[in-house]
């Protein structure tokens, strides 16, 4: 359970670094009229977090695999272990963006680093495990593409989140820019996330109960995101009800934020019996 | 492309997202002539640092066995069993770092 939480959090905390820094990226190169963010403390608050859910994330697996956790085992579970390996390339990842950040250099290069750690731990996911032989790099592609267009759309709100609080007077150009990305981004999640569920459940063996109730919460409270934001882009966007659009914004971004929590859990229950 | 997909994914062999054991050799319970191989296979790739199976006699008592953890194989090679009872027990941890653990009984006949 607290695995789960680890993993949840690294998650949240990559997410915002990425599609935070993509969103911004974005508005930087297209929409110069509005004045660049300022967020560097809360950024700086993220990353930490990020490497702290990191080293949890490892000292917990290690501990789950051998039973107990010493330095040989933290050390063995590092080097010898696909999921150590990885987490060593998320780790240096983490390490380029703090330079990165201390030097305010950039900002493109910023954006890979964050994606990179976001979607490597695809590589040991169920997804990857569940796929057929020979189509394990599939597997893990499809659930790092879910991973990024999840972080885009929630780092996307964040932002959003910001603009609003700052009151910012073109904020309706925003609205749209995200709008667009996020509709590509919402269509990729929806898509990965099918092939994922079908591959993970379908043809295994009997669904565990336990998965299905995490599972089908997570995906009622998805809907209800995707209701929310069809209610911003489709209703309220062109009649510029704007009281209503950041308070269904900041609903969105919370439901996204409990989702990947979810997210992290369900990655380490077991799927089938 | 998403229908064919979907159509690889339920017609190729089964994979569980944990280790799970599918297959062994002897079987269980199953009575054999002093065997020198036993093969335990599981659903996915495991990683060999934290994977391994055992041999106990009828006693409880662990057997210095050889052992090998290769892809998704563990392979013990047993030499010059008595005849009796014998347990296995075997723990197998895959790529996404979840622990499965198990055993089974076979006995050798002279
Ligand atoms: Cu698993």
């Amino acid at each position: 359970m607290i695995l789960g939480a680890a993993r949840g959090v690294y998650y949240v905390a990559t997410m915002l670094l990425f599609g935070g820094s993509a969103f911004e990226t974005l508005l930087r190169a297209k929409l110069p009229v509005i004045t660049p963010l300022r967020w560097q403390s809360l950024r700086w608050a993220v990353l930490i977090l990020a490497l702290l859910a990191a080293l949890a994330w490892l000292g917990l697996a290690a501990r789950q695999m051998a039973d107990r956790l010493d330095g040989q085992i933290l050390a063995r579970t590092a080097t010898d272990t696909l999921f150590g390996q990885i987490f060593l390339l998320r780790l240096v990842s983490l390490l380029g963006l703090t330079l990165l950040m201390t030097f305010r250099r950039c900002r493109k290069l910023a954006v890979a680093l964050a994606a990179l750690a976001l979607a490597l731990p695809a590589a040991t996911s169920h997804a990857a495990q569940a796929s057929p032989a020979g189509f394990i790099a599939i597997g893990a592609t499809l659930d790092g593409v879910h991973l990024l267009a999840c972080g885009f759309w929630i780092g996307g709100l964040a932002v959003l989140a910001m603009l609003f609080r700052r009151k910012e007077p073109n904020i309706h150009l925003a609205l749209s820019l995200f709008s667009d990305g996020a509709i590509v981004a919402v269509m990729l999640l929806v898509m990965t996330g099918l092939i994922n569920a079908a591959s993970i459940l379908l043809g295994h063996g009997t669904p565990a109960p336990l998965y299905l109730g995490v599972l089908g919460t997570k995906l009622a409270l998805v809907a209800v995101m995707l209701g929310l934001a069809a209610i911003n882009r489709f209703r309220l966007m062109p009649r510029a009800y704007d009281s209503m659009i950041p308070r269904n914004a900041a609903l969105e971004l919370g439901l996204g934020l409990t989702v990947v929590m979810l997210a992290g859990a369900l990655g380490h229950l077991q799927p089938v019996l | 492309m998403k229908k064919f997909v979907l159509l690889l994914l339920l017609t190729s062999s089964p994979a569980f997202a944990h280790a799970k054991l599918v297959g062994y050799d002897p079987a269980a319970n199953a009575s054999v002539k002093s065997p020198t191989m036993i093969k335990l296979k599981f659903s996915e790739s495991l990683e060999p640092a934290f994977s391994t199976a055992s041999l106990s006699d009828s006693a409880g008592k662990i057997l210095p066995v050889p052992k090998s953890v290769g892809g998704a194989t563990i392979t013990l090679l047993p030499i010059g069993l008595k005849p009796g009872a014998y347990h296995v027990n075997w723990q197998a941890v895959g790529h996404d770092t979840h622990k499965l653990s198990g055993s089974f009984v076979f006995k050798v006949i002279p």
